[in-house]
């Protein structure tokens, strides 16, 4: 059993969550063991959210598109889990919302209407830690899933073989385990549906007429979910989702033993993912030292979890959104059907420098572009929120503890003592003094600007 | 502990060190150049159509088997040999007419793959398919030619990409080679402020990926003040198209022209992928290329730069020859890539796509390795030598005529290759490379003799002789004995294939 202390819950948050403030470490401390806390808090079932708006039950319409209607609602969905995500508490349903957007990943540029987007959305959301076979089985028939990979309209006299290939390759069973001959027979399978308005319509007519079609050496007369069911019979199935998983929230170089007791524990549970998430997080695996401070940030954690770190009351919604398609994860526009692939691929010269500029803009108020931010950051009352906040040593020490999950060594605590400081001494340090404001600004530029602040 | 805002390089303290074989200088560029080549890989993401792309629109097949998606042969830009441009295709095919453009057919490798991403990884590292590498080949070039880095960071960049995610291409064991950016002042503004430490992190999991954030933030602060001078410095002198590809190469003439000694470039194009109503994205996407192609060609003449860069495209498959009943196309096999340049021999090279003799598919079947292309453009272009070209792919391809100064025919025709050797006159040392091709798909060596005669064609000196398997050899002749005079190296084969080479000792 893992040892129930600040270090193992701060990790434990840090990495169900988009990041955390003092006040839910604090809160999360509250629950006394990891099985109240995971329970109680981050698996608790939750009510759906009311929808964005009005929009997303209007039938798509071309019109939308040419007055700029949809454009707008994207952004306004984006906003919308954005504050979802900000107001997570101490759930993570939104991180495994995000999670399937990533491994189902459909991108706006092909779905060129929210509604659809947002459906998809909601339907994530349902199966957060719902049965994962299932989901596979909705998303399949999903309007935005059959016009993002090729379903909508798929014949079965010459069906388009995106998506069979796909929910094999990508969703299900990984790569090495199946012919090109199960995706040309599966895509028969897959064909007949169509989206009309905000549902799929399935017509027998545009169906495959042949009396069975052979996949994986069984011949039947397969239908999208019992195909489904069979597929998820095959051995790959338990361990290709367990490993994205693993590499999710664990390490991006999965541990294929662990992953193994993995796929035993969501077999087990007939593909359910709240017994496998409740496995994970109460793992000894899941809490190694060497695990702790591995995962690069994606830049959703960064963006809404720097906000959470420095108590943001108005975050600027438009500016995580800009910044989001600098960073290269645009919400909704995955680079492909792939999804991001994560960890060092967040960052470039490009993107590493823009993370800086990010967190600067919480304390500046400006972009890297002079755009005003809002929610700028009242440094003297956040720092007097710390009961450190009048020792300089111990306030940069709680900082530390809280923001960085890499232990810092003592030469760069005190190069953040140095900032913080700016010239006058230990003794002399006051959030009282005239410029302690501006110091206190240099000290969390500095710190976020760290390179261990990216990692989580 | 030391802070830097620039200029001291970072060693990355959890990465093992590497042996490399360092070139004779001879072969390490081209002699007389007064600036070092550059080579710029548009990639073509998604899987670009071939056959809509080089079309074959005198063969029947191809119009039974697209009925809705064929391009006629009247629409076409017509090439040579029955094989046309896609019309939107002008801009290149005025190059072509040049003399500027190679189209190299059907390039694939063995067991193709059919995932966009697996193909993709395939086409960056220049692995077999069934084996699975994590070092793009771009890097592994790079690594032979800056064989100080990561200890130490060249004065220019190693490789540049235009865009935000760092492609494998650039990435390595040894870290990566490649400076990421959209634009060369915003960059530097950005990187402005930002600091590095030289401190090892500590050789954990955690650890490596903290050296990984340092190596990068070190090469950018060094980076971006190089590539905002070179920017500001170069220029272009040709009016560019306003669409994105066309945005990128415009840079990378700018820092071509600003002096930036860089050897790759990378720039990127998406949205390949028709799976249906292809024809006109496709179109779109063509023209787009087509017109900034021509757009840098132009740029680069202009400026007297054209003869060090040359062009090459890619993409991870081409698509199958049937449409699908969404008037598109699934993921295919074999398809062309084009090197456009100065110094190309320009022409199509290679047989036009055969359309009767499928993979079991449904796919065409390739002609010539895609490593093949790599290659040549590796050293006829870049300048690289055989042993050092064959280390990158650990095999030996042959190359195509696709330069001027690349080998007349292609490959069925030859087995051998022999390099001049160096220095030529010699005194007492030369420096020779040969390479040894499998003459048919089964072979795995060949029996030749590798020998020295004089002009009377009297041997004087054997260096070889017996099997040797294929591959790529190099070797120091020890020709001391020999007096002063003209001489004939000549390497040969028992399949009745020999070279001869001049050479001079003084």
């Amino acid at each position: 059993m893992p040892i129930w202390n600040q270090t193992n819950v701060n990790h434990l948050l840090a990495r169900s969550l988009f990041g955390f403030s003092a006040k839910d470490s604090q809160q999360a401390m509250g629950y006394g063991n990891f099985s109240d806390l995971i329970n109680k808090a981050l698996l608790a079932d939750a009510p759906m959210p009311a929808a964005p708006n009005s929009w997303v039950t209007l039938a798509p319409l071309q019109a939308q598109q040419n007055d700029g209607s949809a454009g707008n609602w994207y952004r306004e969905l984006t906003y919308w889990w954005y504050n979802r995500m900000l107001d997570e508490g101490l759930n993570m349903r939104e991180k495994m919302v995000l999670f399937f957007h990533n491994h189902f990943s459909n991108e706006r540029d092909k779905v060129s209407y929210p509604q659809h987007m947002y459906q998809q959305n909601q339907l994530f959301r349902k199966y957060a830690f719902g049965n994962f076979k299932q989901l596979v089985k909705d998303v399949t028939i999903d309007p935005s899933m059959l016009i993002y990979l090729d379903g909508n309209n798929s014949r079965g006299s010459s069906p388009n073989e995106n998506y069979a290939r796909e929910i094999m390759e990508l969703f299900t069973l990984g790569i090495g385990n199946y012919t090109e001959t199960d995706i040309k027979q599966a895509a028969k399978v897959f064909s007949g549906w169509q989206v009309k308005d905000l549902v799929s319509v399935f017509d027998s007519t545009r169906w495959y007429t042949d009396a069975t079609v052979t996949v994986f050496t069984k011949a039947a007369k397969f239908k999208y979910d019992t195909l489904i069911d069979w597929i998820f019979e095959q051995k790959a199935a338990a361990e290709f989702i367990s490993r994205k998983l693993y590499q999710e929230f664990v390490y991006y170089k999965p541990n294929e033993a662990f992953v193994l007791q993995m796929a035993d524990v969501l077999r087990k549970n007939n593909y359910e993912m709240k017994p496998l998430l409740r496995f994970l997080f109460n793992s000894d695996e899941f809490y190694k030292a060497s695990i702790q401070g591995s995962k690069i940030k994606n830049p959703s954690e960064l963006m809404v979890g720097s906000a959470k770190l420095l108590q943001s009351k108005a975050t600027d919604t438009v500016n995580l959104y800009e910044l989001a398609k600098t960073l290269q994860m645009q919400l909704f526009q995955p680079p492909n059907v792939a999804g991001w692939p994560g960890q060092r691929d967040w960052i470039s010269s490009t993107t590493y420098s823009h993370r800086g500029g990010f967190t600067d803009s919480l304390l500046t108020g400006k972009r890297y572009n002079g755009v005003a931010v809002t929610g700028k950051l009242d440094a003297l009352t956040y720092a007097r929120s710390f009961v450190n906040a009048e020792k300089a040593v111990e306030f940069v020490d709680e900082l530390v503890a809280l923001s960085l999950r890499f232990p810092l060594s003592d030469v760069r605590k005190k190069f953040l003592l140095d900032t913080l400081l700016d010239g006058t001494t230990i003794m002399n340090w006051s959030t009282y003094t005239a410029s302690a404001d501006t110091r206190i600004n240099k000290f969390l530029k500095a710190l976020m600007r760290l390179p261990e602040y990216q990692l989580c | 502990m030391a802070w830097l805002s620039g200029g001291v390089a970072w060693g990355m303290g959890s990465m093992t060190g590497k042996a490399y074989a360092q070139m004779p200088a001879a072969f390490a560029s081209a002699a007389g150049s007064l600036r070092g080549k550059a080579l710029v890989i548009i990639q073509l993401n998604g899987g670009n159509d071939g056959l809509n792309t080089i079309i074959p629109a005198e063969d029947d097949i191809y119009f039974s088997k697209r009925p809705d998606i064929a391009i006629k042969k009247e629409n076409g830009l017509p090439i040579s040999n029955g094989m046309y441009f896609h019309p939107a295709m002008t801009g290149i095919k005025k190059l072509y007419d040049e003399g500027q453009v190679s189209v190299i057919q059907n390039i694939g490798y063995n067991n193709p793959n059919r995932s966009h991403f697996r193909a993709t990884d395939i086409w960056n590292t220049g692995s077999d398919a069934n084996v699975l590498w994590d070092e793009g080949w771009a890097s592994r070039y790079l690594t032979t030619k800056y064989p100080s880095f990561p200890m130490k960071f060249p004065k220019d960049p190693m490789a540049i990409q235009l865009g935000s995610v760092e492609s494998l291409l650039f990435q390595s064991d040894m870290g990566r080679f490649g400076t990421v950016f959209e634009d060369p002042n915003l960059f530097y503004q950005l990187v402005n402020g930002s600091s590095a430490d030289t401190d090892l992190p500590p050789a954990t999991m955690a650890g490596d990926e903290l050296g990984f954030l340092k190596q990068i933030a070190t090469s950018s602060i060094q980076y971006a003040s190089v590539i905002q001078a070179g920017a500001n410095k170069g220029k272009n002198s040709f009016t560019y198209p306003t669409t994105n590809l066309a945005k990128q190469l415009a840079i990378i003439a700018k820092l071509i022209s600003g002096g930036l000694e860089t050897p790759i470039y990378l720039a990127n194009i998406g949205g390949f992928d028709t799976h249906s109503n292809q024809l006109n994205q496709h179109l779109n996407l063509w023209k787009t290329i087509s017109d900034a192609v021509s757009s840098f060609q132009n740029d680069l003449k202009n400026q007297g730069l054209d003869e060090y860069v040359s062009v090459m495209t890619f993409s991870e498959f081409g698509r199958r020859l049937n449409q699908n009943g969404t008037t598109g196309t699934d993921h295919g096999t074999a398809a062309p890539m084009l090197v456009v340049g100065k110094t190309v021999k320009g022409g199509l090279v290679g047989p036009n796509p055969n359309l009767k003799n499928l993979d079991s598919n449904g796919d065409i079947k390739f002609v010539y390795d895609y490593r093949q292309v790599y290659s040549t453009v590796l050293r006829d272009h870049l300048g690289l030598d055989a042993v050092n070209t064959q280390s990158i792919f650990k095999q030996s391809f042959e190359r195509l005529p696709i330069y001027n100064n690349s080998p007349e025919t292609l490959p069925e025709n030859s087995s051998l290759e022999l390099v001049n050797p160096v220095p030529n006159p010699v005194e007492d040392y030369a420096f020779l490379q040969y390479s040894v091709f499998a003459p048919n798909t089964f072979e795995t060596k060949q029996t030749i003799r590798l020998a020295v005669y004089d002009l009377s064609g009297q041997e004087v000196q054997q260096i070889y002789s017996g099997e040797k398997a294929i591959g790529s050899y190099q070797m120091t002749l020890d020709l001391s004995r020999l007096s002063a005079g003209f001489y004939i190296i000549s390497l040969s084969s028992s399949t009745g294939q020999r070279i001869n080479r001049r050479m001079i000792k003084q």
